[in-house]
């Protein structure tokens, strides 16, 4: 699978941005049709949109580098089938995302679970690192932490020509959260050690890396090695925040609950090196992927994160048109 | 000994710079890219440094910007902090 690929796992990432989803064109028929027949209209369309996508193979492959190592004995008609399930979950994600800023905050319904957890760890007022992944609506996690009075820092890297709108864009109004650009001045590390020394959230996606890969420590992940970002954990070391594993998920229609996964406390002091984090991404990387195990449809990656890793499978799927 | 030629010191202590000794460091040499070669992520450790060993607080990004260029400028931050 991902080891004849000569293309390195930074170059595949950046080929995988919301860009690749369909043109402005195309978004913008889904907005009207949200405006003129809601969710259902939209939520129709999609799932005609999808199925002509996914027969493309170059489609199929993008979502084959996800589902071969979590469904590895799939035949071609269960991965289609995969492969259709999660484009459309990805697909409604985006539909339900542009629902609550076109039609309104009350489209979607968000469930935040043990939030005494959540509010325990802010109570010890070193700040709090929440480290989500691409799974689930993210932006509907955070809206669901919108009842608390504590600011929330997003690290959020917005590609350039993204035609892919957030909820605030589509209702036109300002951010609610403050976005932190790692592009910024020393990659934003001293706005970030700046809000946490606030006792403020900072919000990360731990499962992809931004730039730089130095940045990354390799565990494992679903049978093979990935790169994953220890500058999190870094953060929490050098100020002592603790770090929450906090993941989305859609549960029906107009449903999301956001549930914590695991609390990690990184001690102080670890120093510069990055081998002395790898124990705390293997913990994150274990939590997702007992998330991807009860929502197998639900992480939306389409790109290869096992460059340097191999199973054994097919390398590509095979065109079923 | 001065705020600059300790602050050396604790950068090659506390961020293990291998193979680098006190008097290699000039006082105008980049603290970020090139020159002492740090990079991103030791900017969150420089901080801690700083605090721990002088006290001071680099409290935000408008503080932080300035200071964070070389040893000097991170010095003279130091020791107007101290003043």
């Amino acid at each position: 699978m991902p080891s004849s690929d000569p293309r390195s796992e930074q170059e595949s990432r950046r080929e995988w941005t919301s860009r690749s989803i369909g043109s402005s064109w195309q978004h913008q028929i889904f907005y009207l049709l949200i405006r003129c027949g809601g969710r259902r209209a939209a939520y129709l369309l999609l799932s005609l949109v999808v199925f002509y996508y996914v027969l493309l193979p170059s489609v199929r492959v993008k979502c084959h580098h996800y589902l071969a190592r979590r469904f590895p004995q799939a035949g071609r008609w269960a991965q289609f089938k995969n492969s259709y399930r999660l484009t459309l979950g990805l697909g409604k994600v985006l539909v339900d995302r542009a629902l609550v800023g076109i039609l309104g905050p009350g489209q979607i319904k968000g469930k935040l679970h043990d939030k005494q957890a959540l509010l325990d760890l802010l109570a010890e007022n070193k700040g709090l690192i929440l480290i989500n992944a691409h799974v689930g609506c993210w932006q509907v996690a955070m809206s669901a932490l919108g009842g608390m009075e504590t600011p929330i820092n997003l690290l959020m890297q917005r590609e350039e020509g993204d035609i892919d709108r957030h909820y605030f864009e589509h209702a036109g109004i300002e951010c609610p959260y403050r976005i932190i650009d790692p592009r910024g001045f020393l990659g934003g590390a001293l706005e970030m050690v700046e809000v946490l020394k606030r006792g403020e959230v900072l919000s990360v996606m731990g499962d992809r890396m931004l730039g730089n890969d130095r940045n990354g420590v390799d565990v494992d992940f679903l049978g093979g090695k990935v790169r994953m970002p220890f500058s999190a954990y870094k953060l929490a070391s050098a100020t002592g925040a603790p770090i929450l594993v906090l993941f989305s998920y859609k549960t029906g229609a107009d449903t999301y609950e956001l549930r914590p996964w695991r609390t990690i406390h990184v001690p102080g002091g670890l120093g510069r090196g990055k081998d002395v984090f790898v124990p705390y991404v293997d913990e994150f990387a274990k939590a997702l992927e007992t998330f991807c195990r009860e929502h197998p449809f639900q992480f939306f990656n389409f790109f290869d994160m096992w460059q340097n890793g191999a199973i054994e499978s097919d390398p590509e799927p095979d065109p079923i048109t | 000994m001065s705020v600059k030629e300790k602050l050396k010191r604790v950068l090659i202590e506390d961020l293990n710079l291998e193979d680098v000794e006190p008097d290699e460091i000039t006082d105008d040499m980049a603290l970020f890219g090139d020159g002492l070669g740090l990079d991103s992520l030791d900017a969150v450790e420089l901080v801690v440094i700083v605090q721990k060993h002088f006290g001071v607080e680099i409290k935000d990004m408008e503080e932080g910007r300035p200071a964070l260029q070389t040893i000097s400028t991170l010095a003279k931050f130091i020791e107007e902090r101290l003043a």
